[in-house]
């Protein structure tokens, strides 16, 4: 509102309320084209998957509209498949299990490299290479290294005297976790980066003030590098997890869901359905269901972060 | 041996080096196997013992791949159905134009939520999110909607598609380098008589030049390498590399490794010297309001 001085404001509030339509002005000239290509492209499609998910049709029906009203029928066979359970579990050993492994790994090489030494660069530029490497070239470079006459067999072949042969990409029990080792490889540079950013950026004086109160290493990393980094640790973990649960490329073109369907985590099961059984309805409430879960996973994590936010806020202030 | 403090940083150090280039061997080697694939005769893609480096390294894979040329070998492949020149044509055009689209829009966007909050908070973190939401649920009605609409397989489909999915992205990485620049600038070039638009273009976006260039290579990145909708969102006309690589096997011998990897290093190659050149970007930009200077 305008400034209150004793010579009136008349002044003031008005150049306030020009102002502030100004910025109005400006808020809707910069968010209408978005808005407007979002309901163009994305709001239809939207509002379709929700006709389907209501109106069982199949391709075998001409148009759209021919498909009939079947209410809750879809959803209530969607929730109560058990492969969609599976395939959740799935997604979720998956994203856990490679994002765990991404922040284990990248947190560890900042705490190494996030002080300055020699061979620094070389090393840092190596270690983001895998990001960078696009996923779909990285599960086929995977294929060819874990193929049965593959290097990797090979090199443990010669470690340890006799032929071994896992078979990493076909064996039941293992192929999920190779996809999440491949995940980690790939992305792994993602904490990397955040953490050693998050690091360098940690105020000097806690830890030199402690450090002259006595306390050792271990204490001063524990009690005081850690609460201060939470931030940082939890964006690394809720980041990458949100986007392990989304992962397709390196499933799919390896395994395709495959052997058997160990390996079919919630998009591959989408894709199944919608595209090779051609159950659109059925993928279209599926769909609705992840979505929604999804959605409150994503509700958790925002919450999460603007707490986070918030903290850092008063603290800087 | 005592342990004093000389010995002590001997042992970190020594402790230090060699776990990083455990590390460095477990990130290298993948590469190194992809190149030196590349590089191998048909006979050796799948021999055992593997062949670590060929004895007769050949540039027919290249060839063939990029050039056209069928080479007389052991076993026929299907490449005359796959066209690497015009899937790198259409993922240049799709990813040059739709990142562009988004750092234009990202950025302008980002000045008016970092100077006037024209989004809130909570509305830019719901921004982050609703890329997080996984696309395969969203594609099945889009490519019908698209088809209506005339946009299935089409470069312009596309690009509508990549511009939404990384506008979050483009948001919140543009406004964490302009949140850098101070506002006194601004005030400044306003006593000066420019009008907010001019302010913009010739102060401001110039001063985050470099942070803008970050963002638009990271963005471009992404772009690049997007598989799903590029796959299920087109037929013939716009196959972008990805999505190439995927479809490159020969009709009678399955994964054709060779030539797989030739290819695929043509499409890593500019990633990686555009990732290599902006990374002291990619920090700051990835900070998401977690980190504070």
């Amino acid at each position: 509102m305008g400034s209150n001085n004793l010579a009136g404001t008349s002044v003031n509030s008005t150049r306030e309320m020009t102002r502030a339509r100004a910025i109005k002005r400006f808020k809707w000239i910069t968010i209408s084209p978005i808005v407007v290509i979002f309901l163009v492209v994305l709001m239809p499609a939207l509002i379709l998957q929700l006709y389907f998910s209501f109106f069982g049709w199949t391709v075998y029906l001409g148009s759209w509209l021919d498909a009939e009203f079947v209410g809750f029928e879809i959803f209530e066979e969607v929730l109560t498949d058990e492969r969609l359970g599976w395939a959740v579990i799935r997604s979720l050993y998956f994203s856990f299990g490679s994002t765990v492994g991404c922040f284990l790994v990248g947190f560890g090489l900042a705490l190494l490299m996030y002080r300055p030494f020699k061979g620094n660069a070389f090393y840092y530029i190596m270690f983001i290479i895998p990001m960078l490497t696009v996923p779909i070239v990285v599960a086929y470079t995977g294929e060819m290294l874990l193929y049965q006459n593959g290097p990797i067999n090979g090199i443990l072949s010669s470690l340890l005297g006799h032929d071994i042969k896992v078979s990493w990409l076909a064996d039941a029990d293992i192929a999920l976790t190779t996809v999440m080792i491949m995940e980690i490889w790939n992305w792994t540079p993602f904490s990397f980066i955040i953490m050693i950013a998050g690091l360098a950026s940690l105020p000097k004086e806690p830890q030199e003030a402690a450090q002259i109160l006595g306390a050792g290493k271990f204490r001063v990393f524990f009690e005081i590098q850690l609460p201060l980094l939470r931030p940082v640790i939890l964006l690394a973990l809720i980041l990458r997890f949100l986007e392990a649960m989304a992962e397709y490329p390196k499933i799919w073109s390896l395994f395709q869901g495959g052997p058997g369907s160990v390996t079919e985590t919630i998009p591959v099961l989408i894709y199944l359905t919608t595209w090779n059984y051609f159950e659109i309805s059925k993928g279209a409430a599926q769909s609705y269901v992840v979505m929604i879960l999804m959605i409150l996973i994503v509700l958790g994590a925002i919450w999460v972060l603007r707490r986070e936010k918030t903290n850092l806020d008063q603290m800087y202030k | 041996m005592r342990l004093n403090k000389r010995n002590k940083k001997y042992i970190f150090e020594g402790f230090r080096y060699s776990t990083l280039t455990i590390w460095l061997v477990i990130v290298g080697f993948p590469l190194f196997w992809i190149v030196g694939t590349s590089f191998k005769p048909d006979a050796e893609w799948f021999a055992w013992p593997p062949v670590y480096w060929s004895e007769t390294p050949t540039l027919s894979n290249y060839a063939n791949v990029w050039m056209g040329k069928e080479e007389l070998t052991v076993t026929q492949y299907a490449q005359s159905m796959q066209k690497p020149w015009k899937a790198l044509g259409n993922s240049t055009l799709v990813a040059l134009v739709s990142t562009s689209l988004s750092v234009f829009f990202g950025a302008i966007l980002a000045y008016g939520v970092s100077r006037y909050q024209v989004l809130t908070e909570a509305r830019m973190f719901q921004l982050l999110m609703l890329r997080m939401v996984p696309p395969i649920v969203i594609v099945a009605p889009l490519s019908l909607h698209y088809s209506t609409l005339g946009l299935l397989d089409t470069h312009l489909g596309l690009i509508l598609v990549y511009f939404l999915t990384t506008l979050p992205y483009a948001v919140w990485m543009t406004k964490s380098f302009i949140d850098e620049i101070p506002m006194e600038i601004e005030q400044a070039a306003e006593i000066l008589g420019a009008s907010k638009w001019r302010t913009i273009w010739e102060v401001v976006l110039p001063l985050a030049r470099s942070g803008l260039v970050a963002t638009f290579l990271f963005i471009l990145i992404l772009t690049w390498s997007e598989y799903l909708l590029a796959l299920l969102l087109s037929k013939t006309e716009v196959v972008t590399l990805p999505v190439e690589l995927s479809k490159y096997e020969g009709s009678t011998e399955g994964r054709v490794y060779g030539r797989q990897a030739a290819l695929a290093v043509g499409i890593t190659i500019p990633l990686i010297i555009i990732g290599i050149f902006i990374r002291k970007h990619l920090a700051r930009g990835f900070s998401f309001g977690m980190v504070r200077r």
